[in-house]
């Protein structure tokens, strides 16, 4: 491949676009089809209010998938995020419990335990060199046992702080809901990480080739923890949110955020091998797969039906562009 | 073992990989009940040849002839057809399986489609008989057996497929003297057989017990060809130097005894691959690493660069005693160590990622304040690097998989040099770069040097150790067998003590280092 076609056929584009992922450009063209199509449904499917409920309901995936993405950018997987947004839900609820300490400590407890359980993820990962698919799902089970030794099995009865309530549903700029703007907030922190900072090279560096990176004198082992923890405090304070707007935690309330949070980070062009992958790409990813299934079920499908063409879009927008060669 | 016509022939086969000549109208006749002996220097074609011969790589042109026949093979199994059976250098048996199940694992014996375990025994056991090896039980498995016993398997593996041709890769490397005898006298019953062996191996003396017929290759090319025997060992590595020598080093300062030592080593040994090593480099010193392939040269750098766990043995560095527990802790800080890594394509560089990024990932400390890259000096930083080594790339921020090979090791080089490293550690860093990067790679560590980096350089090409280095340690078998200095390096003298012979006034020296 010579430089000079290269920078020829590049230089005759848009900057913008030249610098674009293609796989992000086709996840936001998939967007705007899937909108077009929905609107030969209903009209109503174009109009302000619908897309801004929907990018509040995308906001709960929005920061799961930031941190599933931070891991999946390392070429590992978090496999427990369902009782990680359980237990941060349900922790946050508890905390709120213990008189009015409790309520102000509520959010920092729920997240805290959610950095737990990341923390252990990563020391497994890291350290003691266990796969990231076994250890995370490991973690997910105990996770999920400690919650149900805590509940008894039943939803608990505890319910969400005021400021849980407010975080998720409340407005602070009339017109915006305060999740679309918690999501923005995290999803700027995590393109400057990414992008300005020395621990998101080392991340892309890890995820390319971990052992040139080790070699060049990066302390990988932090690295990877960091990530883990942060992934894991991310879940858990998406299940703070979704028990404000719930406005209490329930079981399985995380189980319907696992496969969404992994396909909305890979449909938005992030390798799942690590090293590529763009927080952009995610951005597209989360409102694609939000939408999917908002207008799945506004149609009507039965709940098996909605399922099987979830699942079977999925596969093929992944088959459509997830599978990018390999750059050598 | 009559003079009668040749069992196998090769004619004028050469084979070029991109734009490297691995091999050059080179010419092998093979003679049943014989054993033949392939000498060489790294890199002189040996390997290839016999891949070639094996059906592994396919050459450019020549023709092989089996019987007066002319033949060509698609594949090893089609190598294997023909009678022709390969014992490469690492083991290949599956550890997990039974010795019955490796040694027919190519083609077991079937009945209505499943594996006939009765006739696979069977023929395990002629196998390890013929191969001298009746101890072993045919249902033990591979990994219970020690190393030597798994190579008498290997060799009876190679002999379940009725070889015309037996060619053994190194095939002793592994083993020890005892075990080597076993194999010796095991090869010398198969040559009574009538089988043709090809025998390739570094270690001379087994060559002059072992070899009826001897060709020694250089550059590609067989330049000899003699009955074993007929010539001392001096006038076969004079065969296999006689190389035009080349003008393109720096000059050499000459010793400094005034200059501090910065490196120090005292008896480091890792596992079984490291022996004992002591030595010093001072400030200002190339220092080079000499021997065969594979004698520990690369395990010494990566001790020193703390990859290596369960080192013992003690590093100073400037006189005081250090644990290096990581790359980490070698590169920051005091110590101020940078390695060249051996593969720059899997260890030295991320390549889908930028010019820019790969540049800046080993002082990434450096030029963050708080964690935050300061893209400003950044910059100033990588345009200085980019000007030093003139690394030629359309833009910073296209990937570093795009650059050629020389560029790319420049860029290897170039973000080691941007922590301003006190201790260089090269491994190999000129191997698949084309001649003038090499020039500029030489020059550009003799300007290190003499601006104050000392230098510790494992080379696999004997012109560079010798164009280079103030200093040669030889390593062979994990440790260092003989160190030459200055006017005593000389090629005869590298490649004399890397095969652990003692030429001419050379005899090994007591109290390597300082």
């Amino acid at each position: 491949m010579s430089e000079t076609t290269l920078g020829g056929i590049a230089g005759r584009m848009p900057k913008f676009l030249r610098r674009a992922d293609p796989a992000v450009v086709t996840a936001f063209a998939c967007i705007v089809i899937l909108l077009l199509l929905g609107s030969l449904y209903s009209r109503s499917f174009l109009s302000p209010e619908y897309l801004l409920q929907q990018l509040k309901v995308a906001s709960f995936l929005g920061v799961i998938a930031t941190g599933m993405m931070l891991v999946i950018l390392l070429g590992q997987i978090d496999l427990s995020v369902p009782w990680s947004v359980a237990t941060g839900a349900m922790m946050a609820c508890a905390a709120a419990a213990y008189g009015s300490v409790g309520v102000a400590l509520a959010i920092p407890f729920g997240v805290l335990c959610g950095v737990a359980i990341g923390l252990v993820n990563g020391i497994g990962v890291a350290y003691l060199r266990i796969p990231s698919m076994i250890i995370t799902l490991a973690t997910n089970a105990v996770a999920q046992g400690l919650m149900v030794v805590y509940t008894g099995g039943f939803s608990p009865q505890d319910s969400a702080t005021a400021a849980m309530r407010y975080l998720a549903t409340g407005f602070t700029i009339p017109g915006v809901p305060n999740a679309v703007i918690i999501w923005a907030l995290i999803g700027a922190a995590m393109v400057f990480v990414l992008t300005r900072t020395s621990f998101g090279r080392a991340v892309y560096g890890i995820g390319n080739r971990e052992r040139a990176a080790y070699l060049s004198g990066i302390d990988t082992r932090r690295i990877v923890l960091i990530a883990f923890a942060v992934s894991g405090g991310l879940s858990a304070f998406g299940g703070v949110l979704l028990a404000g707007y719930a406005s209490k935690a329930a079981q399985s309330m995380g189980d319907a955020y696992l496969l969404p949070s992994i396909a909305a980070v890979v449909l938005g062009g992030t390798s799942i091998l690590g090293g590529r992958g763009s927080y952009l790409g995610t951005v597209a990813g989360v409102i694609l797969i939000t939408l999917l299934q908002s207008i799945l079920s506004v149609m009507q499908m039965p709940e098996a039906g909605r399922q099987i063409i979830y699942g079977v879009v999925i596969v093929a927008m992944l088959l459509l562009y997830g599978r990018a060669p390999a750059s050598r | 073992m009559d003079g009668a016509a040749p069992l196998f022939r090769m004619e004028g086969i050469s084979k070029r990989y991109g734009g490297v000549r691995a091999l050059e109208k080179a010419d092998l006749t093979v003679t049943a009940g014989g054993i033949h002996a392939i000498l060489g220097e790294n890199g002189a074609g040996k390997s290839t040849l016999i891949k070639i011969m094996a059906g592994v790589v396919a050459p450019d042109e020549g023709t092989m002839t089996l019987d007066g026949r002319e033949v060509s093979f698609a594949s090893p199994a089609a190598a294997n057809q023909a009678g022709i059976v390969c014992i490469f250098q690492e083991l290949s048996l599956i550890p997990e399986l039974s010795v019955a199940d490796n040694i027919v694992i190519s083609d077991p014996p079937k009945r209505i489609g499943m594996i006939d375990r009765k006739a696979q025994r069977r023929i395990a056991e002629e196998a390890l008989a013929r191969a001298g090896a009746s101890d072993i039980h045919p249902c033990a498995l591979v990994k219970d057996l020690p190393l030597s016993r798994r190579q008498m398997v290997e060799i009876a593996k190679a002999l379940a497929r009725k070889p015309r041709i037996l060619i053994l890769d190194e095939a002793t490397s592994a083993l020890t003297a005892a075990d080597v005898a076993k194999v010796f006298e095991v090869l010398k019953r198969l040559r009574s057989e009538g089988l043709a062996l090809l025998y390739i191996s570094h270690r001379m003396n087994e060559i002059a017990e072992l070899a009826d017929h001897c060709t020694v290759f250089r550059n590609g090319r067989n330049v000899a060809s003699y009955p074993a025997g007929s010539k001392s060992d001096n006038e076969v590595v004079e065969l296999m130097i006689g190389r035009e020598y080349s003008h393109i080093f720096p000059p050499k300062l000459g010793p400094n005894a005034a200059a501090t030592t910065v490196l120090e080593a005292r008896n480091l040994s890792w596992a079984d691959r490291l022996d004992n090593i002591s030595l010093s480099v001072r400030a200002g010193e190339v220092v080079g690493l000499g021997g065969l392939d594979g004698q520990g040269q690369r395990e010494l750098l990566l001790a020193f660069f703390g990859v290596l766990r369960g080192l013992s043995g003690e590093i100073l560095i400037d006189g005081k005693p250090v644990s290096i527990s990581s790359p980490t802790a070698a590169s920051h800080g005091r110590i101020g160590m940078a390695l060249i890594p051996e593969d720059r394509k899997t260890e030295g560089l991320m390549l889908p990622m930028t010019v820019r990024e790969n540049l800046s990932f080993a002082a990434l400390d450096r030029l963050s304040k708080g964690g935050i890259i300061d893209r400003a000096s950044e910059q100033r930083l990588i345009d200085d690097m980019v000007g030093l080594l003139a690394i030629k790339t359309a833009g910073l921020d296209i990937p570093v998989g795009a650059l050629s090979g020389g560029n790319q090791q420049k860029v290897v080089i170039a973000k080691w040099l941007m922590r301003q490293p006190r201790i260089i550690l090269l491994n190999d860093p000129t191997r698949g770069i084309d001649v003038g990067t090499k020039q500029e790679i030489y020059q550009l560590m003799r300007k290190l040097a003499d601006a104050g980096a000392a230098i510790l350089f494992y080379s696999t090409d004997y012109d560079e150790l010798i164009g280079c280095c103030d200093r040669v340690l030889v390593l062979y078998d994990g440790a260092v067998k003989r160190e030459l200095v200055g006017a005593e390096i000389t090629e005869h003298a590298l490649i004399a003590s890397a095969l652990n012979i003692h030429g001419e006034g050379a005899g090994p020296r007591q109290g390597v280092g300082a």
